[in-house]
């Protein structure tokens, strides 16, 4: 877990441009580091990369503060892994 | 407008720029009395909270700019139907409904969902189609037209290959809230940036060509210009065609070969045709001078995607048409494919007549009556003048595929090294490629500990 935010804390400050010590869990993406539609965009596209994961479009609006995206990300992986070991 | 924030931010700032005019598309001529914008005509997303707006303010330009907008701003036209977008988007709202009573609800559901201000519900159109996304809400295929019709116009994309974000995109921030055009053409509105710029202490050098982007131990170094002169510089920031800046300035060597692949993979947007018509004093025209029109002879946006990407003109029955408010020019243009130099050295002058019988038969009678000066630019013009590739309109093309691609404005594989401008993948149209300006500059400045550029 602490492994995944780190990474997370990394890429919203890559594309925001805030320091990453000023990104906490509950830093919410729009209000406090200005990210715009196009943004959230790039952050979703590089949460995928980094995690190869795929992230469903319903789910993009469920990522509102870093502590939202560490959860989603978290449940994904845990889907994969079940999947990985099933089969 | 990078060049502007980081010159604001205290950067010694170069712009280099190979014609002799600032502005790339964004540029105006005069054939003796008549003056015509060479591409875009206006600018959009300049409300009081609007991005545009707040990328002018930033630099006040906007004081010496006088800004108008007609009204409606922009106006779709079909065999059945005349939708017109009204500076107050309830009117636009009401004929839509007026003209699909059926369609009411569904309509303000979607105008709704177009102006979302919540960033991340409207990312979530990432992966759609605008075909998916008007699915979504409507069954009746001529509404569904007229929403595709004025993006065919814009972008040169059918709904079915449309991104549904850029689609979502260019209506809230071109057709919602556009039309807004600078008195003296948009070159006024180019001079102004170029002039804050260098008020700024920026240095702009024009006629000016970047021949090589050098790299030492895997970031920028400077640049090699026309007279082989080396600029040493510690952030190269590229406006150019994507293609020129990786293959030409950079070189392939340079490359990543997953990059290559990529590059190699992409589809730029299609060119267009545009017509510059000169007009007698006595023109009275059937429409309303200022409005920007979209006329298609029928509904099949697909059909008329398919006639104009393989370049059979005569089967593509629409263009898009915008009389000066002053009544003695217009400005006429449809997309086009490039085909080659051969081709419209042979048929300009033969498609701007049938250009001509067609705006005729479809929206003024006897137009060439009233003409005094015609010409034409064809993608081959385009290209010539700006080095898009291809005479590209908008940079690569908005399919769900090729959109915010980061690897296409910072690539990973060289330091220091960003693009702006609609090759980016990034931002669509004048305000999108403001912002990737903009945006660039404030993390360019924040990387430096520069002074907060706004």
């Amino acid at each position: 877990m602490e492994h995944i935010e780190k990474e997370i804390i990394a890429i919203l400050s890559d594309v925001s441009g805030v320091d990453e010590q000023e990104i906490k869990p509950d830093t919410d993406l729009a209000k406090d580091l200005e990210i715009d539609s196009i943004k959230a965009i790039e952050i979703t596209v590089a949460i995928e990369k980094k995690f190869k994961i795929s992230v469903r479009d319903e789910d993009v609006p469920k990522i509102m503060t870093l502590r939202q995206a560490v959860d989603l990300v978290s449940q994904l992986l845990g889907q994969k892994n079940t999947a990985n070991v099933k089969s | 407008m990078c060049g502007c924030y980081l010159a604001k931010a205290g950067m010694k700032v170069l712009i280099a720029e190979q014609h002799h005019t600032p502005g790339g598309y964004c540029t105006s001529f005069r054939r003796g009395k008549y003056l015509f914008d060479a591409a875009p005509h206006c600018f959009g997303s300049y409300r009081e909270d609007g991005m545009m707006r707040k990328i002018l303010k930033g630099l006040d330009v906007d004081k010496g700019l006088k800004i108008h907008r007609p009204d409606p701003s922009d106006t779709v036209v079909t065999p059945d139907y005349r939708v017109s977008f009204y500076n107050d988007l309830d009117k636009t709202i009401q004929g839509f409904q007026e003209c699909f009573p059926h369609e009411g609800a569904t309509i303000k559901n979607f105008f709704q969902l177009l102006q979302n201000v919540d960033p991340q519900s409207f990312a979530a159109l990432r992966k759609l189609t605008f075909k998916q996304l008007l699915d979504q809400y409507f069954a009746d295929d001529k509404l569904k037209a007229i929403f595709s019709i004025p993006l065919l116009g814009i972008n040169g994309l059918p709904p079915s290959m449309l991104s549904a974000f850029v689609g979502a995109k260019l209506y809230s921030e071109f057709l919602f809230d556009g039309g807004y055009v600078p008195q003296g053409g948009m070159q006024a509105l180019s001079d102004a940036i170029a002039a804050r710029f260098q008020e700024m202490g920026g240095e702009l050098r024009l006629s000016t060509l970047v021949k090589k982007i050098s790299v030492q131990d895997g970031a920028v170094s400077g640049v090699m210009i026309n007279d082989n002169d080396f600029m040493p510089s510690r952030y190269v920031i590229s406006n150019c065609d994507a293609r020129q800046t990786f293959l030409n300035l950079l070189g392939k060597d340079a490359l990543t070969d997953e990059f290559s692949l990529t590059l190699e993979n992409m589809t730029p947007t299609m060119s267009n045709y545009i017509l510059y018509l000169g007009m007698s004093a006595g023109f009275d025209p059937p429409l309303n001078p200022g409005t920007f029109y979209y006329y298609l002879n029928d509904y099949n946006v697909e059909s008329a995607y398919q006639a104009i990407s393989k370049g059979n003109h005569s089967e593509y029955h629409g263009f898009a048409l915008r009389i000066s408010p002053d009544k003695s020019t217009i400005y006429t243009g449809m997309p086009a494919n490039y085909k080659s130099p051969l081709y419209w050295k042979r048929n300009k002058y033969k498609i701007l007549e049938r250009f001509i019988s067609k705006i005729e038969e479809m929206a003024i009678p006897r137009l060439s009556q009233n003409i005094l000066y015609k010409d034409a630019a064809t993608p081959h013009t385009l290209g010539r003048y700006t080095l898009n590739y291809h005479g590209a309109s908008y940079g690569w093309a908005g399919t769900p595929s090729q959109i915010i691609l980061s690897c296409f404005r910072k690539p990973p594989f060289i330091r220091n090294l960003y693009l702006v401008g609609h090759w980016t993948t990034f931002g669509v149209g004048i305000s999108g490629v403001a912002y990737v300006g903009f945006d660039t500059a404030l993390t360019i400045a924040k990387r430096a500990n520069k002074k907060n550029v706004l």
